[in-house]
């Protein structure tokens, strides 16, 4: 959508924007925002909540809307901190709901393995597990402080890290995943099919699609965001 | 014939002189349209399926890899029609759907061109997301843990080309980590588990 007019807006309900796209109730839950919102609007639901309506409308729109472009003028830094918030609370949601869904899927298919397809999806995903932990953690101890201090003390960081650094060395989540993915549907034996295994698949299948809009944000989002602020303190 | 429906032409040739004369006489055609011209083949994107035609110069592929010149282009549609300044081996050539000489004039050339697309249509192409041989035995070394560097010793070609295999691998299979790549291996049991205790 080049001209991104047919996307959401703060008068609109969100019993409608659930309506087009179920997989906006993921933000919601990592925004602790309670079910039973009745006809809220976007406006009333995001003041209700303290949340930024421009920035909780970005995220859905990107979520919904693979040709969206987030315009990041008209956004400052008390959305830099939103979105840092935002993001915690998103590798919280992956570290408590998604993963240990996927952890569960995959222990209960392994489970019905031969030793060797066994022992080398257990390993792949141990180590995809480790890898992700490992990727959230840095964010939360290297970038989003770094950032947070640029916001709060209006001057450049006392440090020679910039957020150039973290746009080389941010990794692709994805990759791993994907490959997963294609594994336990192409690849591993057909005598291994069960409902089971369907239901690992539509679990990888949301957590990729929502990792990739993750990371669209940090990309799109953030970055920019940030590339803006550090230019304005040089 | 209209506008739109032009065959599309990749050409691979090094010499701009020769480059530059062959588009000129193909482009003269208003069938055929050569929509991109590239001196080294490692820049030829394999995931490009709209194309009808590849013209490549035989020399730009390094010679190990001469005899299996559609894997090479990740088992490409396209028909492949090589422009040979000099004489090849005829095991070679054969791999091409036609050839074109240096001192062919523009109706041969047209000709040629549309006998290699006949040619190719009639080839009952292998399945397209099957690996070649070649890039099996390149996932097995990649499996192993082998560097390209390795790999391209070991195979006595460039590291471009272990570059090109590598990303035609993991596009046929749609893995891309080296970890998914030796699950994948094992799985198909084109290495054993004992070569990693």
């Amino acid at each position: 959508m080049s001209n991104n007019e047919t996307t959401y807006c703060k008068r609109m309900k969100v019993a409608h924007l659930l309506a087009n796209d179920s997989s906006l109730l993921s933000i919601l839950q990592r925004l602790d925002i309670k079910l039973g919102f009745g006809d809220a609007t976007v406006g009333e639901l995001c003041s209700r909540y303290g949340i930024s309506e421009e920035l909780f409308l970005m995220i859905c729109n990107i979520y919904s809307y693979h040709e969206y472009k987030p315009s990041i003028g008209t956004l400052g830094k008390n959305d830099i901190k939103s979105i840092t918030t935002y993001l915690r609370a998103s590798h919280r949601y992956y570290t408590t709901v998604c993963f240990p869904a996927i952890h569960e899927g995959i222990h209960t298919l392994v489970k019905s393995l031969d030793d060797v397809s066994r022992k080398l999806i257990d390993k792949f995903y141990d180590d995809y597990d480790n890898e992700i932990i490992n990727h959230f953690r840095y964010e939360e101890e290297v970038v989003f402080p770094y950032i947070e201090k640029l916001t709060d003390e209006n001057r450049p960081a006392e440090t020679l890290y910039s957020i150039a650094q973290f746009e080389e060395n941010h990794s692709n989540i994805n990759e791993k995943l994907n490959d997963l993915k294609n594994i336990i549907a192409k690849y591993l034996d057909e005598q291994y099919s069960s409902p089971q295994r369907f239901e690992l698949l539509y679990t990888i299948y949301s957590v990729e699609n929502d990792l990739r809009k993750h990371s669209l944000i940090e990309n799109k989002l953030l970055i920019p965001l940030v590339e803006k602020l550090e230019k304005s303190h040089e | 014939m209209n506008k739109e429906a032009k065959y599309k032409v990749v050409l691979i040739e090094p010499s701009e002189i020769v480059a530059t004369g062959i588009a000129e006489i193909v482009n003269r055609n208003p069938e055929f349209s050569v929509v991109q011209t590239l001196s080294n083949p490692t820049y030829y994107n394999a995931n490009n399926n709209d194309i009808d035609i590849i013209i490549v110069n035989p020399t730009v592929i390094d010679y190990n890899e001469r005899l299996d010149i559609r894997s090479y282009f990740g088992g490409t549609n396209s028909a492949l029609v090589a422009l040979a300044h000099s004489n090849y081996e005829e095991n070679v050539l054969r791999q091409y759907d036609d050839c074109i000489g240096i001192y062919d004039n523009t109706a041969r050339i047209i000709q040629k061109l549309k006998s290699a697309m006949e040619e190719n249509s009639q080839n009952p192409k292998s399945d397209l997301n099957e690996l070649s041989t070649r890039e099996r035995d390149i996932l097995k070394a990649v499996a192993k843990g082998k560097t390209n560097k390795e790999i391209a010793d070991e195979f006595n070609i460039s590291i471009y080309t272990v570059i090109s295999h590598r990303r035609n691998i993991s596009q046929k299979l749609g893995i891309n980590s080296i970890p998914g790549l030796t699950v994948y291996a094992i799985m198909n049991k084109l290495v054993d588990m004992s070569d990693f205790s």
